[in-house]
């Protein structure tokens, strides 16, 4: 088993619950991520947020990125004790959206000056990003002329630069072929990697894929009355530690006959959801 | 052959060179049922040249002026009070009142003159009164519903960027749906015109083309009314162009997904 220790709180979720109209949509979700520490690399957290459709993903979602307010709890990070503000924590959306009347320099110039107010300094880190990510040649694109895969660089340099380490992913894998989906989890890994503190939370439903990148899955569901019909409102049923099963950071994990049967207990406990 | 029978075919996209033999043999044909009409009521080319040459001599381009520069006033304080108005949809107070100012779009012009006249102080004061008003409430309209298409995406990618809502509302807002600005602006801007010739018919006080045209409609003069109408039409042309012009500029990124260019 690859050996690590755990540092200090990163992310909290403490004791949310959202509720409208009276009903009731997330109830006492709890939930934390700490720092991961690796001795001979540096490591950052993975987290894969797996849930039926229509559970409340994408609600807590906006509440771990301080769009929307809980009705009671809240959510905090870096040990601090006040709730998320938006921009704490970088967002990157399904459709991966940018301000299309901008160009792709433009974009990433806007949001490196909303946190480093030097200009020389913002653009330097762009275009030190734009490299790294292979986008340096279409610095001067607008993003409608971008490739789906592009895009997807490009908003998430947009949010890496701005956030503070923290990045939700919002259905990354989604309608992604083959070579697409192995290069995404690569770039998952790559951005989570590029800074100790650096944080990400992938919502998906593909148990493969997210358990091929992640640190700990998250498993979010509701409880079921005697009847065995579910009671309103959703929480994380199910928290899976991949690093104590000895299924993290290992090359070609997926081949693996350990992570087989990992994803086959996850999916046959997603199907009880 | 093959090109000729893409171009009676749904959604395709042909190249520039059979836009033009198009554009052109429409054209051509245009004239051609021009020149060989029977009816009596349709001036021929030669006479409407004609008119035009005898109302040039009659002051043809110094009205031409005065309503290009009453209507070019006009579409400039009807653009700046609509895209405020149209803006201040954002602060949930102004809402109802751009919604009823955009209602006031199907009052006539002519029930409106009695109160402007009183407004105003002088009469190209109550024309411009009378078209401000005219193209503002279809200005507003049309801008209010481009604010409130915006999707809720576009200002959480804002707000995840950190910015305050002042600044979402200026970059999602002003600086995102400035292309859809200029759309709604040229639609309005031609309706200006459209407006200025019953304007200057309500109050002649300065002239203008308006007037021209109306006095010409009065006696029958159908070559002069249509050598005055076709002046109006290119003129129309020339402003649509230029704000066409001025959205490539500004907003080079708009036009990049369409199928049609």
């Amino acid at each position: 088993m690859v050996s690590c220790t755990y540092g200090k709180t990163l992310l909290k979720i403490e004791d949310v619950s959202l509720e409208y109209d009276g009903r009731p949509i997330l109830k006492h979700v709890s939930a934390e991520i700490r720092d991961i520490i690796r001795a001979d690399c540096t490591q950052g957290q993975v987290v894969g947020f797996l849930g039926p459709s229509g559970i409340g993903k994408t609600q807590l979602f906006r509440i771990i990125a301080g769009l929307n307010r809980p009705t009671s709890g809240r959510v905090s990070i870096n040990g601090t004790d006040r709730p998320v503000q938006a921009g704490e924590v970088g967002v990157v959306a399904q459709d991966y959206p940018l301000f299309e009347h901008r160009t792709v320099l433009s974009n990433l110039l806007l949001a490196a000056n909303q946190k480093e107010k030097d200009d020389k300094v913002a653009r330097e880190k762009v275009m030190q990003y734009l490299n790294e990510f292979e986008l340096i040649d279409k610095a001067r694109l607008y993003p409608v002329q971008l490739s789906g895969g592009q895009r997807q660089r490009c908003a998430i340099i947009q949010q890496i630069l701005c956030s503070d380490h923290f990045l939700l992913m919002d259905e990354p894998f989604s309608g992604l072929d083959l070579l697409m989906l192995e290069r995404t989890c690569a770039l998952i890994q790559k951005v989570a990697n590029m800074d100790e503190l650096n944080t990400i939370i992938v919502v998906t439903h593909d148990v493969t894929a997210a358990a091929s990148v992640a640190d700990h899955l998250w498993l979010m569901g509701r409880d079921h009355d005697a009847q065995g019909n579910p009671v309103p409102g959703s929480h994380i049923v199910e928290t899976y530690d991949l690093i104590e099963r000895d299924l993290c950071w290992h090359p070609e994990i997926i081949t693996h006959p350990k992570f087989v049967d990992f994803v086959r207990e996850v999916k046959d406990r997603f199907r009880t959801l | 052959m093959h090109e000729a029978i893409e171009v009676l075919a749904p959604n395709r996209v042909i190249s520039r060179k059979t836009v033009r033999w198009m554009v052109g043999f429409q054209l051509v044909m245009l004239l051609c049922i021009w020149i060989f009409s029977p009816s009596v009521f349709l001036p021929k080319p030669k006479e409407v040249l004609q008119a035009l040459s005898d109302l040039w001599f009659e002051g043809l381009g110094s009205e031409l002026i005065t309503s290009f520069l009453l209507n070019l006033e006009a579409i400039a304080i009807s653009t700046i009070l609509s895209l405020l108005m149209a803006y201040l949809t954002v602060i949930p107070f102004f809402r109802p009142i751009v919604a009823f100012l955009s209602k006031l779009r199907f009052l006539s012009m002519v029930g409106l003159t009695f109160f402007f006249t009183l407004m105003a102080t002088s009469g190209h004061e109550l024309k411009l009164f009378l078209l401000v008003f005219s193209v503002s409430v279809f200005f507003v309209t049309g801008m209010a519903e481009v604010v409130a298409s915006v999707p809720k995406e576009k200002f959480d990618l804002a707000r995840t960027l950190r910015m305050g809502e002042w600044r979402v509302v200026y970059e999602v807002i002003v600086l995102g749906q400035a292309d859809k600005a200029f759309e709604v602006l040229r639609q309005n801007a031609a309706m200006g015109w459209m407006m200025l010739t019953m304007v200057e018919g309500i109050s002649r006080s300065e002239g203008g083309v308006g007037a021209m045209l109306l006095n010409q409609n009065k006696h029958f003069h159908l070559s002069a009314v249509f050598a005055i109408q076709l002046t109006i039409l290119l003129l129309g042309l020339g402003q649509d162009y230029a704000i066409g012009l001025l959205r490539e500029i500004f907003c080079p990124y708009a036009d990049l997904t369409l199928e049609r260019k």
